[in-house]
């Protein structure tokens, strides 16, 4: 009996405004706090994917279809469905649950997770993440 | 194999472990309970230390099982499937649906899914996973 919910999984949330995208774990509350007295976990996940490229495009074009909207989110596990994939962004430093607590800081960890997102995308790797899930 | 023929045999022994564990050890009913079991370690963990103290070895893990009813949804099956896949535990394909599968437990309504915690003194665990 294994814990799988742990950092760096790629989980799917199945409820709610993000319903159907992919996400990362990035921090798991098996306890949970105290405000939210359930299993929780803080994942950072894509809010709009990134559309396909085609060998015709320019550089301009492609830079912009590759972009990734992200959000970032303390999510029940009950409203996870976790994967076999895993997902090795660190991205502890730049969200955490403060991150969560007012719009700017917000803003600025999404940002940076864009950042890092976008970047692994280019890369190639981990290309079943950054595929939008079809149903 | 034994799996291949499930011989009344075999079925009789499955009811009669998992009375063995109604009794003694410790389970839980139900797909919600069946999926929060999964996810949790924290139960397990704890025995896990409890059991080095004691015997002053490391044994393997304590394990757990999912018992899932042959009339069982076949999305929700796939489902506790996978996550057993995930968290590395044993799943039984109960021959019997729901209504059967509750009443082995000694229950008045039907079971789909159960977990075996602990199986206290019974050797279901042990004796499941040669069956698959």
């Amino acid at each position: 009996m294994v814990k799988f919910l742990k950092p760096n999984k790629a989980v799917i949330v199945l409820q709610g405004r993000y319903a159907g995208r992919k996400a990362v774990i990035i921090k798991s509350f098996d306890e949970g706090t105290r405000d939210r007295p359930y299993g929780q976990c803080l994942v950072a996940g894509i809010k709009k994917y990134p559309s396909k490229v085609i060998k015709k495009d320019s550089a301009k074009k492609t830079a912009k279809k590759s972009r990734v909207k992200c959000f970032i989110k303390l999510v029940n596990y009950q409203h996870l469905m976790p994967t076999r994939y895993t997902l090795d962004v660190d991205l502890k430093d730049v969200v955490s649950v403060d991150a969560l607590q007012s719009k700017e800081k917000k803003v600025a960890a999404a940002k940076e997770t864009k950042a890092r997102f976008e970047e692994r995308f280019k890369t190639g790797k981990n290309r079943w993440f950054f595929t939008k899930l079809r149903f | 194999m034994v799996a291949a023929k499930k011989t009344k045999k075999t079925h009789e022994s499955i009811n009669n472990r998992l009375a063995l564990v109604m009794k003694s050890g410790r389970y839980t009913l139900g797909y919600k309970t069946v999926l929060k079991s999964l996810r949790n370690s924290k139960d397990l963990e704890e025995m896990n230390l409890l059991l080095v103290f004691k015997s002053k070895t490391l044994i393997g893990e304590v394990r757990k099982l999912v018992i899932i009813a042959n009339n069982c949804p076949p999305l929700r099956k796939s489902e506790i499937e996978y996550y057993a896949m995930l968290a590395k535990v044993g799943v039984h394909h109960y021959n019997g649906n729901n209504v059967d599968l509750g009443t082995a437990c000694g229950k008045y309504f039907r079971v789909c899914c159960l977990s075996i915690i602990d199986p206290g003194d019974s050797d279901i665990i042990k004796s499941m996973p040669s069956d698959h």
